[in-house]
């Protein structure tokens, strides 16, 4: 039954060339995670973690160093946030940018294998992409950024304030008063 | 009932909400005048103006009671505590969030406070191709007036208007587009710049802290994190509303509510969803259609100094011109949200150069545009699962493309060195003479824009004609005797300017409809 809905909405996904019906398939046997697991896969950490590595690298920044902030945990916490048919989505959508770099981007390896450079290239080129690949690599940086910016103190490093009545002591007005009669 | 730290305010009423937790595992099985399902901006209005006629009126929210004081002010959270699909609620593309509160006092706890009055000219179509005479800015006034009153809006003071929000208006006024402060909902704004995420020291002027105290004084019982489900029908009337309430364990606990009048006000999406679940009141066949949302592209303006874009009131002052709607007329307006958001509306590129970006987003000008879209969604259900058809028509697109040219001239023309517009790839424009050859250069298409929805609207399309519509002009569903509409999903089109006035306004007028017919 999951393989079936599985297959069911990654027919729904390949618009792309026919290449990424032959990638998809020959993906290890997480390639059938079931779609309601909440936890990453461990394809799934290892693209986020080389994901974020050249999408947001803080070394030499003023940013939060990225590896004080559990990114990949967060966005772990993303998924359980997330309806079924949306999670499933999700993860085809990452299996197919991860393995798309096979034969889609002529790499002959997965995205997570390529050096630093070409992982960069080949996110820009799926942001110039097909509907889908723009539609995927849009996703990736968005959870990338969750995972990164629910971070508190990666905000404060650029400025963001941040909660602030509570350390400013700003009282509640409670609730307002009822209108009078004449008001309504 | 929950006692909250608010209600030991002296002298201030207080909301009193029945949790499902307090719900026996049996279930409850309920009597009322009036079952108002929903605790919005268009239910809360219509649960205390019926109360306060003297109902016995109930109120079903399918959120959680979230008190203000557990507001954290910090926008993950709030999304994951406070909106609809915990902020993951999109088109079926993919390529539109469509943000939506699903608490006690629904989107009016986490929208940025703004207020405008239905603009004439759209009052005006909705009477000509509508029927919707009765409509008119006029009759609509003396409602206007009392929720504005009600809810202390106000434009903004000076000291409310922050260096973003300065900007604008500098910056609209020198390429000749009309600017000024916005107005607000708020009472002595804190200004902490949280708005989307709560307000928690209760200013801005939420249903969580005005009319669902005022309704629960006056007698209304509220229960939250109870979903209304099915209906039992007798011929035209609705009997009976079948809801499930479930609690912190995940437990169900049903609950039945008997009641003469059933008001349902779930918003643009939940109100079609539940008729169609029940295959009632459609005999027009236009339940679900005629969706609309405000596509909300957000614009950034890169200056030499510091503007901390997202400290004070989140929004502070708007541009464009909001009379013309159906000409084209487009709104901006100045705000911004943390780094979660900022990084969420716009690409900033990849590498170096996103850092870079995040690094210099202190030095943001920033603003998201408003249009009046046409009505080409739907929303349905595919099996159990809720579906939003929308994408952006190419009408729309070209009034969209309108407001970026205009918010990019405005960034200029206030000093800004760079604009960053929100495509799904890295773009910018460099200087003002590019203006007009990088905005034309844009195209529809999916997944080309990051574009987020706060005004879902439309899918009960309000008429006088029962072929043509769904409720009728006094808010009463054409096909029942006893179901009315007072939600956002009622407006024939779209408004362009932010709905929350026109939903109170709207639910106060039909709430005396209503009476008018007891």
């Amino acid at each position: 039954m999951r393989t079936k809905l599985y297959r069911r909405s990654f027919t729904k996904l390949t618009v792309l060339t026919g290449a990424s019906v032959l990638v998809v398939p020959a993906c290890r046997d997480d390639a059938v995670t079931p779609p309601n697991e909440l936890t990453l896969t461990s394809d799934e950490r290892d693209l986020f973690e080389r994901f974020a590595e050249v999408f947001l690298p803080t070394d030499g920044s003023s940013l939060k160093p990225r590896a004080e902030v559990p990114v990949v945990d967060n966005i772990e916490h993303a998924f359980t946030l997330m309806d079924a048919p949306t999670l499933e989505q999700v993860r085809i959508g990452l299996k197919l940018f991860d393995y798309g770099a096979v034969l889609i981007g002529l790499h002959f390896a997965r995205f997570v294998h390529l050096s630093a450079q070409r992982r960069l290239d080949y996110i820009k080129r799926w942001e110039d992409g097909l509907e889908i690949q723009r539609g995927i690599s849009t996703v990736l940086k968005k959870l990338v950024c969750y995972g990164y910016w629910k971070d508190i103190e990666a905000g404060r490093a650029i400025g963001y304030q941040g909660p602030v009545s509570k350390a400013g002591g700003i009282a509640s007005l409670g609730n307002a008063p009822m209108p009078s009669a004449t008001n309504g | 009932m929950a006692n909250l730290p608010k209600a030991t305010i002296q002298g201030l009423p207080s909301l009193k909400v029945t949790s499902p937790d307090q719900i026996p595992e049996a279930g409850l099985q309920l009597e009322a005048d009036v079952l108002v399902i929903g605790s919005g901006a268009a239910g809360a209005v219509t649960a205390y103006e019926l109360a306060r006629s003297g109902a016995r009126v109930l109120v079903l929210e399918a959120g959680p009671h979230i008190p203000s004081s557990e507001f954290e002010e910090h926008a993950p959270t709030a999304l994951e505590t406070l909106y609809q699909d915990h902020g993951n609620q999109v088109n079926t593309t993919g390529d539109l969030a469509i943000l939506q509160g699903k608490c006690v006092g629904g989107s009016t706890v986490v929208n940025a406070a703004a207020c405008f009055r239905a603009p004439n000219q759209v009052l005006a179509d909705w009477a000509t191709e509508h029927g919707l005479e009765n409509l008119s800015p006029e009759a609509l006034r003396p409602y206007f007036e009392r929720v504005e009153r009600n809810l202390s809006v106000h434009q903004n003071e000076p000291h409310e208007v922050n260096y973003n929000g300065r900007l604008l208006i500098e910056g609209a006024k020198k390429v000749g587009i009309p600017a000024s402060p916005i107005s607000r909902n708020i009472r002595d704004c804190a200004l902490t710049g949280h708005c989307v995420s709560g307000c928690k020291t209760d200013r801005k002027q939420s249903m969580l802290v005005t009319y669902l105290p005022w309704a629960s004084e006056l007698g209304a019982t509220i229960l939250s994190g109870t979903r209304a489900e099915s209906f039992d029908v007798s011929g035209r009337r609705v009997t009976a509303v079948r809801a499930v309430a479930t609690d912190a364990a995940g437990k169900e606990k049903p609950v039945q509510v008997r009641a003469g009048l059933v008001v349902v006000a779930a918003g643009a999406v939940q109100t079609p969803l539940l008729f169609q679940r029940n295959k009632i009141g459609n005999s027009s066949g236009q339940i679900g259609l005629n969706f609309a949302c405000h596509p909300s592209l957000a614009v950034f303006g890169e200056h030499e100094n510091d503007i901390y874009a997202w400290v004070g009131a989140t929004l502070s002052a708007q541009a464009g011109d909001i009379e013309n709607p159906l000409r084209g007329g487009y709104l901006l307006e100045a705000g911004m949200v943390g780094p979660v958001i900022t990084s969420a509306w716009i690409d900033g590129g990849v590498g170096s150069e996103f850092v870079e970006f995040m690094q210099n987003s202190k030095k943001f000008q920033a603003a998201v545009t408003l249009i009046h879209d046409h009505n080409v969604g739907r929303v349905y259900l595919d099996g159990d699962r809720k579906r939003i058809d929308y994408d952006l028509d190419d009408r729309d697109f070209e009034s969209m493309r309108e407001a970026l040219r205009g918010t990019a001239r405005i960034y200029f023309a206030a000093g800004a060195r760079r604009v960053y517009l929100p495509t799904t790839r890295k773009t910018t424009i460099e200087s003002a003479d590019q203006v007009d050859s990088v905005i034309n250069g844009l195209q529809n298409g999916k997944h080309r824009y990051r574009i987020t929805s706060y005004h879902p609207q439309g899918t009960m399309r309000m008429g006088a004609d029962a072929t043509k519509s769904v409720v009728g002009p006094n808010g009463l569903c054409h096909d029942l005797d006893n179901v009315y509409v007072p939600d956002a999903s009622l407006f024939p089109s779209s408004l362009l300017v932010n709905p929350q006035i026109t939903v109170y306004t709207m639910a106060s007028y039909i709430s005396d409809q209503i009476l008018a017919r007891a």
